[in-house]
């Protein structure tokens, strides 16, 4: 049994060796893509002022531990300039990342989730449960983002308690990551279930059932690593808008005054009046800040899209 | 090693078999041959196999696909029978039920196909009633089928070797790291290395993807492998090699074939007997070289001269006429009757019956009523020898230079 053993762990062992070969060919592929790296550098530098912007910025300035005056314009002690409280614009946007780019990731992962699991089951089992499926789907597509915010975040707010987190999230943070999950979930459904519905004509489908795949091995084994380049590409697209509709519902006043995202510092900029008084720097910091990732994330998907599609790897 | 100690699991009991086992009335193999290989399998007999029953008889097959127009009549009372070890070649040009007629050995038919008659015996026990989940036992674990065009059959995104280990894992139930090196001991069987296991399919030749289909086709040690036109689609040297592994395969493994071609030269190479079909029906059936050498139903005659010969005028190949029949609304006699150059009154009428000739072939045909004739090739009532195979002495090869 030991030569079992060691031949076991030398297939083992062959495999990580291709797994990171596999690796290794895949990140060469992705640097001849300029728009892929810059785009990833862009997403690179802000994961980092969002995992720790203390050491950048210092502590987030409130009201209370301000260092500038109301308004005041860019100079060398404020890069950006001051805030209607006197606060650091530079301090707020960089802490703002911590917050947008969490909701980002969260809301992203919702909607892959859901909408992955339902664009396979949907796609694959076909008749009434992807009738129903696509139904329930077509309710969500056309459900206003803002709308359904509206209604939700004070209902929310009210079962659970302003002061209410779930893992260190305020609710109020909670109601735009479920909004944004609960509406962008559809789109990725549909497109997941188009794949899939090409795929299970594939004769290599009807091969796996002959040689004893059950529905859920087919679905795992052979039809989710088929529409994973899809779903990479749409969580990264996700993850665009995603950032973007936070910023959006923050700007409106739906987002919480207490963690300033980059919406939020926007409302406030709206609010005190700042584009009026030509203090600039107030608002383009944190909205700079919103086209970048955005577009970083959308060069990012495209260059994925690109490169984790089947045909475009046997071209090579 | 881990081999021993999968077969000692009881997936089914180990029945006696018997010194000879039966064989069809025209098989190329003795019945000592055949309990031979039987005894030498590495599974035990399904439960309810009778242990001296023939390896497949099909009787009276009838295969329909329902349109909206009605049945179409794809496969319609064919007959044949497959010994143990033996080679049978299915051939007859595109849609006349080759592969239909292979499907539903397995029951794989397409949602709208449907056996509507006959029985598919394997080990005496018929499959045609049995259900999907019955069904199980006896996919890939007796009946496994190479399918056609491996770039489809293969899954794109995942390595061959964990799509060979597949069917090891699920019908033999053993674990994934033992299907995996078993896996790979199939693909050096069918030379492909080790170190290529790991390849996507992509990264594969045509030729090692169709031996990785042949591998897999291997993984539960079947007893009979269909291949669905296995050399189509690749040149002739990789042609060569995958035949002569099949036929190595066969030897070494004691397997039986069914080749589904309409390329006549890999039958006549690789196949004991051979099966004509013409639109769902059997023309001719014998052992491979009487049927090659002397063609009695027209049909055959004119498909075996329409195939180039070395030996004779390259520029002057025989054309069969017009196209099969619409199987929707079949001819009532005889199927080929209204493209037969020797068609008679009778030949719209009726339907021919299947008449056996001593040297083993049956045809299917009015030409032929009685089979007592002792000489068949002198027998035969065509107006001029038959021109095709080797003798060949119409055609001179004077015309090549």
């Amino acid at each position: 049994m030991t030569a079992a053993e060691g031949a076991i762990q030398e297939v083992r062992n062959q495999r990580l060796r291709l797994l990171a070969r596999n690796a290794r060919s895949f990140a060469s592929r992705f640097a001849t893509r300029t728009d892929g790296v810059v785009g990833l550098a862009v997403l690179i530098v802000f994961a980092v002022l969002a995992l720790k912007p203390e050491l950048f910025v210092g502590q987030l300035e409130t009201a209370t531990r301000a260092t500038g005056h109301a308004f005041d314009p860019p100079s060398s002690a404020h890069i950006f300039g001051a805030d209607d409280l006197g606060r650091d614009v530079l301090n707020r946007t960089v802490h703002g990342a911590r917050i947008s780019m969490t909701i980002g990731l969260l809301a992203t992962l919702i909607t892959v989730v859901i909408g992955t699991l339902v664009g396979i089951i949907a796609g694959y089992v076909g008749g009434v449960v992807d009738t129903v499926l696509m139904r329930v789907s077509d309710f969500f597509l056309v459900l206003p983002t803002f709308v359904l915010a509206i209604i939700l975040a004070p209902v929310l707010i009210e079962v659970v308690g302003v002061d209410a987190s779930v893992f260190g999230i305020r609710a109020t943070l909670l109601v735009i990551i479920v909004v944004i999950g609960l509406t962008s979930w559809a789109t990725t459904a549909r497109i997941i279930r188009s794949q899939v519905l090409s795929l299970k004509g594939r004769m290599f489908v009807d091969r796996a059932r002959v040689i004893g795949a059950g529905p859920g091995r087919i679905m795992i084994a052979h039809i989710l690593p088929n529409v994973m380049n899809l779903i990479v590409a749409q969580a990264v697209l996700t993850f665009a808008v995603a950032v973007f509709t936070e910023t959006t519902l923050s700007f409106i006043g739906l987002g919480d005054p207490f963690q300033p995202s980059w919406g939020e510092i926007l409302n406030s900029a709206e609010t005190s009046g700042a584009p009026g008084l030509g203090a600039w720097w107030y608002i383009a910091p944190p909205a700079v800040a919103v086209v970048l990732v955005v577009l970083a994330f959308t060069l990012v998907g495209n260059a994925l899209d690109d490169l984790l599609n089947p045909k475009s790897a046997t071209r090579r | 090693m881990s081999e021993d100690a999968v077969a000692d699991q009881p997936l089914d009991e180990r029945p006696e078999i018997p010194k000879e086992v039966a064989v069809p009335e025209d098989a190329t193999i003795a019945a000592g041959e055949a309990a031979k290989i039987r005894r030498g399998r590495q599974w035990p007999l399904p439960k309810l196999a009778v242990p001296g029953a023939p390896l497949l008889e099909v009787k009276d097959l009838q295969t329909h696909f329902k349109l909206r127009q009605g049945w179409v009549r794809a496969v319609d009372g064919v007959s044949f029978g497959l010994a143990d070890g033996e080679a049978l070649g299915l051939a007859g040009e595109s849609a006349c039920g080759k592969t239909t007629t292979a499907l539903s050995l397995m029951k794989l038919l397409p949602s709208n196909g449907r056996i509507r008659g006959g029985s598919v015996e394997l080990f005496g026990i018929d499959l045609v009633p049995k259900s999907e989940t019955a069904m199980q036992r006896y996919r890939w674990r007796e009946l496994s089928i190479v399918f056609q065009g491996a770039m489809n059959a293969l899954n794109p995104v995942l390595r061959v070797r964990d799509q060979i280990a597949e069917p090891i894992q699920y019908r033999l139930g053993q674990p994934e790291a033992a299907a995996r090196q078993r896996a790979e001991e199939l693909l050096d069987l069918v030379g492909i290395p080790k170190k290529r296991s790991g390849s996507y399919p992509h990264e594969l030749s045509g030729g090692m993807r169709q031996r990785a289909m042949i591998a897999m086709a291997l993984a539960c040690d079947p007893a009979i492998v269909i291949g669905d036109e296995p050399t189509t689609a690749l040149d002739v040297m990789v042609q060569a090699q995958i035949l002569e592994l099949l036929e190595r395969l066969r030897r070494e493994l004691g397997l039986s074939l069914i080749l589904i071609t309409h390329d006549l030269s890999v039958l006549a190479e690789t196949c004991d007997r051979v099966l004509v079909m013409y639109a769902g029906r059997v023309a001719e059936e014998g052992p491979t070289s009487r049927v090659f050498t002397a063609p009695r139903h027209p049909y055959t005659r004119k498909l075996v001269g329409s195939f180039p010969n070395i030996n004779a005028d390259r520029r002057t190949l025989e054309v069969i006429q017009g196209q099969p029949p619409d199987l929707l609304t079949p001819p009532p006699g005889c199927r080929f009757a209204p493209r037969c150059e020797f068609v008679m009154p009778v030949c719209r009428e009726v339907v021919p019956p299947e008449v056996r000739f001593s040297d083993g072939v049956r045809v299917a045909c009015h030409l032929f009523p009685k089979s007592d004739i002792e000489d068949v090739a002198g027998a035969i009532p065509y107006p001029e020898t038959p021109p095709t195979s080797t003798a060949g002495p119409a055609a001179t090869p004077a015309a090549s230079a």
